[in-house]
């Protein structure tokens, strides 16, 4: 054998690698949860074990849209951070098959920093930077391997198995950060399978401007890094399903897509490439589009279910972060999901310095974690709305079909140009909203129902 | 005897991600991450295959900057045993004749009984390296094989290659280089905790080109590759005829001109 090689300490053969018990904690997923959690256990002494399926973080991700940042600043410094745009403008806007009703707010006070904490981002660029803090605080990345089980003793979860050969890992803590489709987590009953009535399909295209410069600036009445969050709801947005459509400004593309119920897609076949398709060519949609060109498409699944889903988030040496804890919220008004994710993970991997440093890795320590979100925002938000996706399902031939005409039939009564008065302008446009909404008494009603999204 | 199996494995931008400008319609190689040339891949898993049968160590070289370093981790991510950075400035230039020296001496240091090779790269093709490697060092190379049966009492290894029109089986005494056919050896998947390993523990040996001896005999300096220039080749113009039936085809064919 050659001499250059002889006894070197790196050797590979002489080592065995065996990491069994080597870290304190193996995170399931490297999105903005499992990040969080990573980072947070590395940045007090831990050493953790981040493993993503995909090749690398964020490419399995498809989430496009806002980022919520109030958390993250706190853990990381954002001036690195792969942000595309702040958002300067929300829009919502009601659609029938061909009219547009919307209301748009600016606050000055967004266009100035911190920006009131939302940025839009794409996340393949984003988690990826998001998981390098972690590995900059200490943890390591294994990417390409998929976890597929866990590994208990008793009814303590010890470890995971993954797909690769030697593939079980173990160590005290496992969080689980897999995403809305929590395999792992269903297949050790850790959490029940979620009814297609409580999950969102949402498809997404990522589009570019090939021709002309500031396409994106001048479309959408933006200077500098100022972006925008479009949504839509009603028929024109996602047909006759439950849910809404989104436009979303990167730096130098835009995002859009439509999300709206599994159940409603499976029973009205209708498919999310189609109902995107659909979106896209309104009337309304179209023209801020045009020219563009796809340069990547993708789909995923949204858990919607609010506060009733979340499954119980601390266990016996594991616990549940972000998606698939379910801690996704999704008002109409409000759709947020990123921040719930950062907030969780943050939570998860505090709660489990703490444990690690008592020495208990028992469900009774890790509830502190769940106690934690419940007094966080996030899962007071969720509460909060609780009632609302019931609500909305029984009213909802009238919100999203009938509402969104009715509104446009009643601005276009009242902006008539002929040769009435006014005045029978008005009272026929109020009449097209009263009437489609069931009368004074209906409106009223429907006021009442509806007047927590916003109070 | 422990055989000592050495296997070359080289960084290369990903095909896959290779992607064409839709303005200008060329290659764009810059945005392309670097990735493990592919029939390298086959190589290691021929590599590995006799030690699964044979006492052996197999140790993984690759001649490029320390950024190439990945290839080398997941080389030992694979199972080899040990790693080595072939490194040096000196190196810059180099086409496959300096190449396959350098590669040659580093074999001989590492006192190699069997190097093994990928077809070809995917980034310039030639094919050239394997049987320069053998040349340089005086050595038996068995190009495009497709099987391996190694016989450590004989000394020699024994490889089933394909030829034109069927397969040839030879044996070759060792030391000896070997270029297995791309797609024959399906690569096995790395074990989780040797990846962790490779990917955060594990660092390379390095050799430089002096510690070779060949610091004068590498570079552009003394690569003998010329390129007489580049002319890209306009497409033919076809012509297109349908005729209706098959009596009818038989003419139009026969008064093609050869």
């Amino acid at each position: 054998m050659s001499a250059i090689l002889d006894g070197r300490v790196g050797d590979a053969a002489i080592e065995e690698p065996n990491y069994d018990g080597e870290f304190d904690a193996v995170v399931v997923g490297a999105g903005l949860a499992g990040s969080a959690a990573a980072l947070t256990m590395a940045d007090r002494g831990l050493e953790v074990l981040l493993i993503e399926r995909g090749s690398s973080p964020g490419a399995k991700n498809v989430f496009g849209g806002v980022l919520y940042t109030p958390t993250i600043r706190e853990l990381v410094d954002l001036e690195d951070a792969p942000l595309e745009r702040y958002v300067a403008e929300k829009r919502f806007s009601m659609l029938s098959h061909d009219d547009e009703t919307a209301l748009s707010i600016s606050p000055g006070e967004w266009r100035r920093e911190p920006h009131n904490d939302s940025y839009t981002v794409l996340r393949g660029e984003f988690d990826e930077w998001f998981a390098e803090q972690a590995v900059d605080a200490g943890a390591t990345l294994v990417t390409e391997t998929t976890v597929t089980g866990l590994l208990r003793e008793g009814r303590e979860v010890v470890g995971v198995e993954t797909d690769r050969p030697d593939g079980g890992v173990e160590a005290p803590y496992v969080v689980l950060a897999e995403g809305a489709n929590s395999l792992v987590g269903e297949g050790a009953n850790l959490k029940a399978t979620e009814s297609r009535e409580n999950v969102a399909v949402a498809a997404k295209e990522v589009l570019e401007f090939p021709n002309g410069e500031n396409v994106i600036e001048d479309r959408f009445r933006l200077f500098g890094d100022a972006g925008v969050s479009y949504h839509y709801f009603g028929e024109g947005a996602v047909g006759e399903a439950f849910g809404g459509g989104f436009i979303y400004t990167n730096g130098d593309t835009v995002s859009v897509g439509v999300a709206y119920r599994l159940e409603d897609a499976a029973a009205n076949d209708q498919s999310p490439e189609e109902t995107l398709n659909l979106f896209k060519s309104h009337p309304r949609v179209a023209p801020l589009l045009r020219d563009a060109r796809t340069v990547e498409y993708s789909a995923k699944t949204i858990p919607e279910g609010g506060a009733e889903s979340v499954p119980d988030l601390a266990h016996d040496g594991a616990v549940i972060v972000g998606d698939a804890a379910g801690l996704v919220l999704n008002n109409g008004v409000h759709l947020e999901g990123t921040n719930m994710a950062v907030e969780s993970g943050y939570h998860a991997g505090r709660v489990i310095a703490d444990a690690n440093a008592r020495g208990r890795t028992d469900a009774d320590a890790l509830e502190a974690y769940g106690r934690a979100l419940e007094e966080s925002f996030v899962v007071k938000n969720l509460e909060r709305y609780a009632w609302l996706q019931e609500t909305v399902e029984e009213d909802r031939e009238l919100l999203f079909e009938t509402m969104p005409t009715a509104f446009a039939d009643a601005g276009a009564e009242y902006f008539r140009m002929d040769r009435e008065p006014k005045a029978e302008h008005a009272s026929r446009a109020k009449r097209a909203v009263v009437d489609a909404l069931g009368g004074w008494r209906g409106l009223a009603k429907l006021a009442l129902r509806y007047r927590k999204v916003v109070t | 005897m422990t055989w000592t199996i050495v296997v070359g494995v080289k960084q290369v931008p990903d095909d896959d991600e290779i992607g064409i400008d839709p303005d200008t319609g060329r290659l764009d190689r810059a945005s392309a991450p670097a990735v493990m040339n592919p029939p390298d891949r086959d190589a290691l898993e021929a590599a590995l295959s006799i030690a699964d049968e044979v006492d052996a160590r197999v140790v993984a070289m690759t001649m490029g900057p320390p950024m190439a370093t990945p290839v080398l981790e997941e080389a030992v991510a694979m199972g080899c045993d040990d790693a080595v950075l072939i490194t040096d400035r000196a190196f810059a230039g180099s086409d496959t004749w300096p190449t396959s020296l350098t590669l040659a001496r580093a074999a001989e240091a590492l006192d190699a009984d069997v190097v093994v090779c990928g077809e070809e790269t995917t980034d310039s093709s030639t094919g050239q390296v394997p049987p320069g490697i053998a040349a340089h060092n005086g050595w038996a190379q068995l190009t495009y094989v497709e099987e391996l049966e190694p016989d450590p009492e004989g000394g020699r290894l024994i490889a089933t290659r394909d030829v034109e029109g069927g397969h040839e089986r030879v044996a070759a005494e060792l030391p000896v280089v070997v270029a297995v056919a791309y797609g024959e050896f399906e690569a096995r998947p790395a074990g989780l905790h040797r990846k962790i390993y490779a990917e955060n523990d594990f660092e390379p040996a390095q050799l430089t080109a002096e510690e070779l001896g060949i610091a004068d005999e590498v570079g552009l300096a003394v690569s003998p590759t010329a390129v007489g220039g580049m002319e890209t080749v306009e497409p033919v113009e076809r012509r297109g005829e349908v005729v209706d039936d098959v009596d009818g085809l038989v003419e139009p064919i026969r008064g093609v001109e050869t």
